[in-house]
């Protein structure tokens, strides 16, 4: 065999043990997630069962349907959009601020992120304790104030990101051409940061849709988010894995459509144009 | 009418980082003044506190009769361009272009007429209803230019607006900027780094280092009469030849090289170099200066040669001086076909007649005849 076929066999070898790897590293994701459909979609008898699809059934959706699931689906929807919908204004505007005025300072920047580094147990009590004398317990707007609150560090810092990734030469032009500070943010720097605000709005969402610990704590029967009613499920009879799994398979389906979303807009680049 | 004047203006960043330092600076009205120095030296900064987009820490600043020194940006009513052109990305190009009449709150008819008008003077017809991300660094370049035309400001503030361009895009948009200069006749303010810019654009240079203006004045009398050694060496590429030697008076004053090497000072310069008469000087040749043909008063010399490039109208010799080895590295421009080998000993003609003596020690201009005395501002 010649040097260069012997170094080609060599490098075929070396791809060939790469895609191993890689497959491999692929089925440990993905895997969990195929199991937990394929339980989703057999009958609630067979979910222990052998065999990769013995039989296929709507049952544990429709169990899951004649529960709270629907409520807790819309609370989830609701308190996500909601929790995202309030820290984004003041996001946009601490994180142009930091970014463009070193507003506070690196000490005032890295203060806001104080919450992150708690762990969730030690703010759950005084959040409840806050919510009741607000007399917001059980209720969503409580959870929709907590989790605004929960987001409001780590979208400020995406924010600052993306608008520090925003010459400041835009706005600069947009004042010489006679705008105001306030009108170059919003007519100009704003549209560019657009988004930057979608891929942070999408993120928090994610993080708000994934809560379990607070909503456990301050949410009610009637107020339950899709975590805490799947939880639920696990009930004294034992665990209902189908009606678990069929949960499971309808909590993730946003999370699948807003990542694509993520993914088109942190590729498409932010201010790709404005300059060379 | 759009003069524009810097009073005794300096900026100190947070920190005490300096900006610029003690700028006066006269601008005439229709003047295209040329910013130029290397990176750091202020020119950029000096740009954004004339558009008011950084602010004076003293000084005044005016515009024609107007003090705009606390004036916001929107009010000074001058056009920037930027180096990177800051075009708005999420807008077209008519209205990136129409976006300063719209903030003028202009009617949307006159908008785009003057738009359109505005595209047209620049070949941006085809391009308006396109995105910035789509187009050239050219037609970008064009954008920018146009949306700083069709506001017919007072003055056109430039930031390296030429430095992102290929070379023969570049030299193409040099002089498109001189025609419009003389079609709009509007005062230009102009930042580069590139010597060329400065020599073929300006009406004046105004050369800066460290924040501080070294001098201020026409391309070519610039050329001719530096007023300092930075100036001397930045304005040309490549710089002028620096010479340490000693200035002997006498019967027949001479600059001593080294021991044994001594270059008569021309009959015309004797009296007003005499008064360095005695010290160290530093002896300014540019490459021009040396020839390969003699001449009355031109002074022969031999040039160890080490390196050679050719570049087609002229060649750039660099080499040794034989007589004092060590001294220093000259560079000497030839003509075209005049290629020596690298190695070779070739034997110029320096031209002392066109020649400065410098002050090692302040690096100013030893004044001669034919050279004004250095303008510190104007």
């Amino acid at each position: 065999m010649s040097m260069a076929g012997r170094a080609g066999s060599r490098g075929r070898a070396a791809q060939a043990a790469l895609h191993l790897g890689l497959v491999l590293a692929c089925l440990a994701v993905l895997l969990p997630i195929l199991w937990v459909t394929r339980v989703a979609v057999v009958p609630a008898s067979m979910s222990y069962a052998p065999g990769l699809l013995p039989e296929l059934s709507g049952e544990n959706f429709e169990a899951l349907f004649a529960g709270r699931f629907p409520r807790s689906y819309v609370n989830s929807l609701i308190v996500a959009a909601g929790s995202v919908a309030l820290a984004m204004p003041f996001a946009v505007t601490l994180g142009y601020a930091f970014a463009r005025f070193g507003t506070a300072g690196r000490a005032g920047r890295f203060a806001v992120l104080a919450t992150q580094m708690l762990p969730p147990v030690a703010l759950v009590l005084p959040a409840f304790a806050i919510l009741r004398s607000l007399g917001l317990t059980n209720s969503l707007p409580g959870l929709v104030l907590v989790y605004g609150a929960l987001n409001l560090p780590f979208l400020t810092w995406i924010m600052m990101g993306f608008f520090k990734g925003i010459p400041v030469d835009l706005e600069w032009a947009a004042m010489s051409d006679g705008a105001t500070a306030g009108q170059a943010f919003r007519i100009v720097v704003l549209p560019t940061a657009l988004p930057g605000m979608a891929a942070a709005a999408v993120l928090g969402f994610i993080l708000s849709w994934n809560e379990f610990l607070f909503a456990l704590v301050l949410s009610g029967p009637r107020t339950a988010t899709i975590p805490v009613a799947l939880a639920g499920l696990q009930t004294s009879n034992g665990v209902q894995i189908g009606t678990v799994a069929a949960g499971v398979v309808l909590a993730v389906l946003p999370l699948i459509v807003a990542s694509r979303f993520i993914q088109r807009f942190i590729v498409e680049g932010l201010t790709f144009g404005a300059v060379k | 009418m759009a003069r524009i004047t810097l009073d005794r203006v300096s900026r100190v960043y947070a920190g005490g980082a300096l900006g610029v330092q003690d700028i006066s600076l006269d601008v005439a009205d229709g003047e295209f003044l040329v910013l130029l120095g290397p990176s750091g030296c202020g020119k950029s900064t000096t740009l954004r506190l004339i558009a008011g987009l950084e602010e004076v820490t003293s000084g005044r600043i005016s515009i024609g009769d107007r003090d705009v020194t606390d004036l916001r940006p929107r009010d000074r009513n001058l056009a920037v361009v930027f180096q990177s052109y800051a075009l708005y990305p999420t807008m077209t190009v008519r209205a990136n272009i129409g976006f300063g009449l719209r903030m003028r709150g202009m009617p949307a008819s006159e908008i785009a007429a003057r738009v359109d008008q505005a595209a047209a003077l620049l070949g941006l017809t085809p391009y308006l209803d396109r995105k910035p991300a789509v187009l050239s660094g050219g037609q970008r370049q064009r954008v920018a230019l146009g949306r700083a035309i069709v506001r017919e400001p007072e003055a056109f503030l430039l930031d390296e607006p030429l430095s992102n361009l290929d070379a023969q895009l570049r030299a193409e948009m040099r002089a498109e900027l001189v025609r419009l200069h003389r079609s709009l006749g509007r005062t230009i303010v102009h930042v580069t780094h590139d010597q060329v810019e400065a020599m073929t654009m300006g009406d004046r240079i105004c050369i800066l280092r460290a924040g501080r203006i070294e001098q201020v004045g026409a391309p070519l009398e610039v050329y001719a009469s530096p007023a300092n050694m930075f100036v001397a060496r930045f304005l040309a590429s490549p710089p002028m030849n620096f010479l340490p030697a000693r200035l002997e008076a006498g019967a027949a004053p001479a600059l001593v090289l080294a021991p044994g090497v001594a270059w008569p000072v021309p009959p015309a310069h004797a009296e007003a170099w005499g008064r360095a008469a005695g010290r160290p000087v530093m002896l300014g040749l540019r490459p021009e200066d040396f020839h390969l043909e003699p001449a009355p008063g031109r002074i022969a010399c031999a040039l160890a040669v080490t390196a050679v490039e050719a570049l087609g109208p002229e060649t750039i010799v660099t080499g040794d001086l034989v007589a004092v080895p060590g001294l220093a590295s000259l560079k000497a421009r030839l003509g075209r076909g005049q290629v020596p080998r690298p190695g070779e000993s070739l034997t110029l003609h320096a031209d002392l007649t066109a020649a400065h003596l410098f002050d090692p020690a302040t690096e100013a201009v030893i004044p001669r005849p034919s050279v004004p005395q250095p303008v510190r501002s104007a």
